[in-house]
């Protein structure tokens, strides 16, 4: 009696470790699940939805060109890449979304796997939380979470990204070069 | 009257003088050869009509019609039997993999006693029985395997190509929306007011 209460006791013990050892794998992920923002979609004026696995990854890459200079560029970039998740929400009015809506992303960065690099908040054009997922020297994730009063944006990488690499695209492809003001140097009297 | 006598039949046996008194009398109107001739006053005029005139044209303009007629009821029925055998290797072009040889799953049973199996939306399969179908030339079948192999490779293509030109759209509208973001956030880190920055570039949780 005393052997079976053992045997079951290690087995339980096993299992535990087996889930544990599954749980913190999955967290140690660096795709980060959007899917309780769906609900939002019905609400949103425009929604942009982008989900690029490893597969349609590469089928993507295969109809980038190497002889157009731009799209060498962006095939150099997506390199290694695993997948981009895309999820934006633009809204017509103020107050259409809360902070409880964003919490079960925040949930997910908030494992030690993540580190944030970027945090900036600003009254007028909202905030960008920038977050990197390391393996060892190399990046292995990012997740990008930006809102404002009108807009929710999550932007996940899984892969290598070559961060300079993504801000040199700007201004191609139709992507829009952003003009951000300068700070007005103050008047010496 | 001698009715007895053979006179009137074959003109043996004593003849009747009556009979030859008759034929002495009609006699006269007796026919006697003579070449024809037609009186003057007798015009033979030749009818034209529309028919007449184009009467062998007509009638090598209607075997031609019925030559055609022909020809397009038997492609008609080619098309059928086609139709009939490709519906087995419309299976085989459903499959992603394109093999240079028809698997012999893809090709129709030859089996008189033919039987299909279908399968309905729960797990019990049905078989039923399959009309004797005709038998169709090894070459044609050969010809049109290789036509729906063509087809289906060239689908294939055009579905692959639509697939990877979405995918790049996809991709790039993800790369739009992730680097004007990054740069977003990369542009206020580097110029924006230091009252307004957060100043938390450390790992957390």
């Amino acid at each position: 009696m005393k052997s079976l209460s053992k045997t079951s006791l290690r087995l339980a013990l096993l299992a535990a470790i087996v889930v544990l050892g599954a749980a913190n794998a999955l967290a140690q992920t660096p795709r980060i699940q959007t899917s309780q923002l769906d609900a939002l979609a019905v609400k949103a004026s425009q929604t942009v939805d982008v989900n690029i696995d490893e597969g349609l990854m590469q089928i993507a890459k295969n109809f980038l060109s190497n002889k157009d200079a731009d799209e060498a560029k962006v095939k150099e970039l997506v390199n290694g890449l695993k997948g981009i998740y895309v999820k934006s929400f633009e809204f017509e009015t103020e107050g259409q979304f809360s902070a409880a809506d964003l919490e079960g992303i925040r949930v997910q960065l908030r494992n030690s796997a993540w580190s944030r690099i970027v945090n900036v908040s600003s009254k007028k054009e909202g905030s960008v939380e920038v977050y990197l997922m390391h393996s060892g020297s190399q990046i292995s994730g990012l997740a990008l979470l930006a809102v404002a009063a009108k807009e929710i944006t999550v932007v996940n990488i899984i892969g290598p990204v070559d961060l300079a690499k993504l801000s040199e695209l700007e201004g191609q492809f139709g992507i829009p070069a952003l003009d951000i003001e300068q700070p007005k140097a103050k008047r010496k009297n | 009257m001698n009715i007895d006598s053979d006179y009137l039949w074959d003109k043996t046996g004593e003849p009747d003088p009556e009979i030859q008194q008759l034929e002495e009398i009609l006699g006269a109107l007796r026919y006697q050869p003579r070449p024809l001739r037609i009186p003057e006053e007798i015009q033979i005029r030749r009818t034209r009509g529309f028919f007449r005139d184009l009467g062998p044209r007509l009638a090598i303009a209607a075997t031609i019609a019925m030559l055609l007629v022909g020809l397009g009821l038997w492609f008609a029925l080619q098309r059928l039997q086609r139709r009939q055998s490709g519906q087995p290797t419309e299976i085989a072009r459903q499959a992603p993999a394109v093999t240079s040889n028809p698997t012999p799953a893809a090709m129709p049973a030859r089996d008189d006693n033919q039987k299909l199996a279908v399968s309905s939306s729960g797990s019990d399969q049905k078989l039923i029985d399959v009309p004797r179908r005709h038998r169709v030339d090894q070459s044609t079948l050969a010809r049109n395997a290789n036509r729906l192999r063509d087809e289906a490779v060239e689908n294939t293509q055009v579905a692959n190509a639509r697939e990877g030109a979405a995918a790049k759209d996809q991709l790039m509208l993800a790369l739009r929306v992730a680097s004007a973001k990054w740069t977003f956030a990369q542009k206020k880190t580097q110029s924006t007011n230091p009252r307004d920055l957060i100043h938390n570039q450390h790992k957390i949780g």
